[in-house]
């Protein structure tokens, strides 16, 4: 089983909250109103759904409960463990047990109930009953109370119980308290562990996480524990017991020689091992902690050796580490390298020898090439290496260590960054050169200076990627059209034809030319005629008619009725002239799906009209989606009776 | 610490915020105007909870204070010693305690009257009579002799001994229907106060009808008699107490279970 089983259970209600839950959800889901008379199977089926609906509620409560919290027997044994040391099985079980039996309790009252419902002969026995079934189930659920407070007190510890693996590749670190424990697991993951010079500072298990060959690992630190018996030892020592005992880890036992830590040499080594049975089977080290204390100049050498006699003894590998950093951490991660190398061959070892892989292994063919192939490097390139390396020698014989630095950038042929940055005064002070390295067709053009703004232009917005290409094309146009023109003319010019004027050839082209987009420009317009908006027939018709009218007259205008008058008389003084392109450009000043002129300034008069109105003393509206509506329920709509024939206004 | 208390963690690293006193104070003085709110803003069963725990709130308050009022007010009083002047009685009228006496002589025969009165009452002198259409409902059963409608089944809880078999369906005239019939009763022992959960042996009388009590109906202010074996009481002469006799206090049928007062 995951450790996912153990954080997410659900909130355990306190047991005067679960019947405040349950009865006001059984108010809440059930029907309300009944009437004595109703016919009494009603009342009845009324009174027992109120009784089941309650027991069921009660019922998936319970059951949600007993449900969620994990049953001993089918986790992880380091699990079980942990909770037995953490929370005593014993009541845990108990704890579970009641409400088990308290819900079949509940399950037994509604049954009873139930029946006795069946034969109630008035609302008031029904009610009576269904009173009393209720009261019942409160009244044995009110006796969950100790049991379901201490389970909500559980599933808040579990919860934040840390997360540990107990498959995965582990180190486990124990030892005597304050020997440095929580101190290694910081230098080694990210863990943030509190660390105090005082005993006992880690007072449950802590788990940290970190990398090592690309592998993931979990690093666990335990508290402290004390050479006694096991029946002696309190629930703090207990999780390191379990630890150790169910972890099939890499056990890294602190060991402190210097003995700050408050407690003897001999001590520690006679809990070392009394804790062999612990370690069968797994890879043990004992890491002498906290050299920088210098106590490896001033140990006695019969302690030295009591350490390694012990050590061997228990089968497990002597190292020295410290934790303060004096030495770079190398000392730590000597040991925490060490000892992954060790968990993970025998892991592995232990993977290999298992009943699986013999299944895979038969199935398995690794393929090796039969040529081996070396890279292909080109001789000049061994050569300018070898070159190289020679001179790199002769350098390191003949000067100082200290100039080799400068002088071995002048070998390379060029300077680089890092190094021009040095001499130029360092970080901050130097600012690097990009421009000097633009690739560009002719390298003076470096560092030309590109303007960005040219007459108030941004010359971003002119740029042209492919303007040189289009330059080009451009001037071999010209040449061409020349040369065309000097073949026409013939080599000598001609007297009659000034030469600005344009030859015959160069004429067609350009007709050629206006001819064709013409064509295209015509073609564009039949496309979009499709998808103008149109005028429906009957205005089609009457416009025709109207145009037909017009025709007819002799000067076949079209005219506002009202100034006809005025202009026949104009027109009669004037020359017949057809104003055939005037009319249309009239009609096209009308909005479409309007018939005329005058037509569409009535439109444009009551599109007017009705804003001033929607707008009249709304000035500050934002616009015509603006729709404010200051009283949402008029009184005088809303008060009054409303009996029939008493509203007028809708 | 576990790894997993973060917010003791966060404390531990990064200290309280500078302003948490200052919120928790405000919280403080917030509560009551959010109580009062709460208060006007319920409704329906919500409000009813809600009401019935402030009223009780509001008691156990009101008890504290008067109880803390008291203590002061008797530490006023002792502290002025006035009190102990008043009820300082000369040397010559210390022996004359007749009134005293008087009035436990009296005390004693009014108790012993009651006592003896007591040992024929039982704890429900009077109860309602339950008319025979209340207990009883008509069954209607077979098929020609429908119009005598005869069979009668009853209404309320009934306690039927293990001995009893039914009589062949013709000639059965009373019905007991099984969910009504009761095993058990809540006896509560008068003296000692407690009470325990007993089988009936029978059921004595029904003050109602005679009919009742031989068909086991068991109503308010029914005798029963009932196994008190368990509790281990013992007569005079040393022998083992094993039927005692109860009276019925609740309506069973309304309640689903029976309550009763053992008889001593």
């Amino acid at each position: 089983m995951t450790v996912g089983g153990l954080k997410h259970i659900q909130v355990v209600p306190e047991a005067l909250d679960l019947i405040d839950i349950v009865l006001s959800q059984t108010q809440r889901k059930t029907p309300t109103v009944v009437h004595p008379g109703y016919a009494i199977t009603r009342i009845r089926t009324f009174y027992i759904r109120k009784v089941r609906y309650a027991q069921s509620c009660f019922h998936e409560r319970l059951t949600k409960i007993l449900s969620d919290f994990p049953i001993l027997e089918e986790l992880h044994p380091f699990y079980a463990d942990i909770l037995n040391v953490l929370y005593d099985r014993d009541h845990y079980k108990l704890a579970l047990g009641q409400v088990s039996r308290i819900r079949s309790l509940v399950d037994s009252f509604a049954r009873d109930y139930v029946r006795q419902l069946k034969y109630a002969d008035s609302l008031y026995r029904a009610k009576c009953l269904k009173r009393a079934a209720l009261g019942r189930m409160c009244t044995t659920v009110k006796h969950l109370r100790p049991a379901l407070a201490y389970l909500e007190q559980v599933r808040q510890h579990m919860a934040r119980l840390p997360s540990i693996d107990p498959m995965t590749r582990t180190l486990l670190i124990a030892g005597y308290p304050n020997v440095g424990k929580s101190s290694f697991l910081n230098c080694v993951t990210n863990a943030k562990v509190d660390v105090q010079p005082y005993a006992f500072t880690t007072k449950s298990l802590f788990v940290g996480h970190m990398d090592y060959q690309y592998l993931r690992w979990q690093v666990i630190d335990t508290p402290g524990l004390l050479d006694h018996a096991l029946d002696e030892r309190n629930t703090i020592e207990m999780q390191s017991i379990t630890a150790l005992a169910h972890l099939q880890a890499a056990i890294l036992f602190f060991v402190d020689p210097s003995e700050t830590c408050g407690y003897a040499i001999a001590q520690q080594l006679a809990l070392l091992r009394s804790l062999q049975p612990l370690f069968a089977d797994k890879p043990l080290f004992v890491v002498c902690n906290k050299t920088d204390l210098g106590w490896e100049q001033q140990l006695d050498p019969a302690t030295w050796t009591a350490i390694r006699e012990t050590a061997e003894q228990v089968g497990a590998e002597l190292m020295t580490a410290s934790t303060m950093g004096d030495d770079g951490y190398a000392s730590v991660f000597a040991v925490r390298n060490r000892a992954c190398e060790r968990l993970l061959a025998l892991r592995v070892s232990l993977k290999v020898s298992g009943r699986q892989t013999d299944s895979v292994l038969n199935r398995l063919h690794v393929a090796e090439p039969k040529l081996v192939r070396t890279p292909q490097i080109p001789a000049s390139v061994l050569e300018r290496r070898q070159a190289l390396r020679d001179a790199d020698d002769a350098l390191n014989q003949n000067t100082a260590p200290e100039l080799a630095c400068t002088l071995s950038t002048s070998r390379a042929g060029r300077k680089t960054e890092r190094e021009l940055e040095r001499d130029h005064g360092g970080a901050g002070v130097y600012s690097m050169d990009w421009r000097k390295h633009y690739d560009l067709t002719d390298p003076a053009w470096r560092y030309d200076y590109i303007p960005e703004i040219v007459d108030g232009k941004n010359i971003a917005d002119y740029v042209d990627p492919e303007i040189h290409q289009r330059l080009l094309a451009l001037e071999q146009e010209e040449t061409m059209r020349q040369s065309m023109l000097s073949d026409a003319v013939g080599d000598e010019p001609r007297a009659d034809v000034p030469v600005d004027q344009p030859s015959d050839t160069d004429v067609a082209l350009i007709r050629e030319k206006a001819r064709n987009q013409r064509r295209l420009r015509q073609q564009q317009a039949a496309r979009d005629r499709t998808q103008r908006p149109k005028l429906s027939r009957k205005a089609l018709l009457k416009v025709r008619k109207t145009s037909q009218a017009v025709a007819k007259r002799p000067w076949g205008r079209a005219v506002d009725p009202s100034t006809t008058k005025q202009q026949t008389r104009k027109a009669a003084h004037s020359a017949p002239v057809v104003y055939r392109t005037r009319a249309v450009s009239d009609q096209s000043l009308v909005p479409a799906g309007l018939r005329d002129v005058v037509q569409a300034r009535h439109a444009q008069k009551l599109v007017q009209r009705t804003l001033r109105r929607a707008f009249s003393g709304r000035e500050h509206r934002q616009g015509e989606s603006d729709r404010f509506i200051g009283t949402r329920k008029p009184h005088h709509l809303f008060a009054g009776k409303m009996s029939l024939g008493t509203r007028s206004h809708r | 610490m576990p790894q997993g208390d973060y917010i003791e963690e966060f404390r531990r690293r990064f200290g309280e915020r500078p302003d948490q006193r200052e919120k928790e104070r405000k919280r403080r003085a917030r509560e009551p105007h959010k109580v009062a709110v709460r208060s006007k803003e319920l409704r329906g069963l919500k409000a009813k909870i809600f009401h019935r725990e402030r009223f009780k709130e509001k008691i156990r308050l009101r008890k504290e204070e008067r109880a803390l009022k008291l203590k002061d007010a008797v530490a006023k009083k002792n502290d002025t010693g006035e009190d102990r002047l008043k009820n300082a009685i000369p040397a010559y009228l210390l022996d004359r305690e007749d009134s005293v006496r008087a009035k436990a002589l009296t005390n004693t025969i009014k108790q012993k009257r009651k006592e003896k009165g007591g040992k024929w009452d039982v704890p429900l002198p009077k109860v309602r009579p339950l008319p025979d259409d209340e207990v009883f409902r008509v069954i209607k059963t077979g098929k020609k002799a429908k119009q005598k409608e005869w069979k009668r089944m009853v209404t309320k809880v009934t306690f039927v001994g293990d001995g009893f078999t039914r009589r062949p369906p013709k000639y059965e005239r009373f019905i007991r229907p099984m969910a009504l019939r009761m095993r058990r009763a809540n006896v509560t022992h008068p003296e000692l106060n407690v009470t325990f959960s007993l089988e009936i042996l029978g059921v004595k009388k029904n003050p109602s009808s005679p009919l009742y009590s031989q068909l086991g109906v068991i109503t308010r202010g029914t005798i029963i008699e009932v196994n008190v074996s368990e509790l281990g009481l013992v007569t005079t002469s040393g022998r083992v107490v094993w039927g005692k006799y109860a009276q019925v206090t609740n309506q069973p049928e309304l309640d689903g279970t029976i309550n009763a007062v053992m008889l001593v």
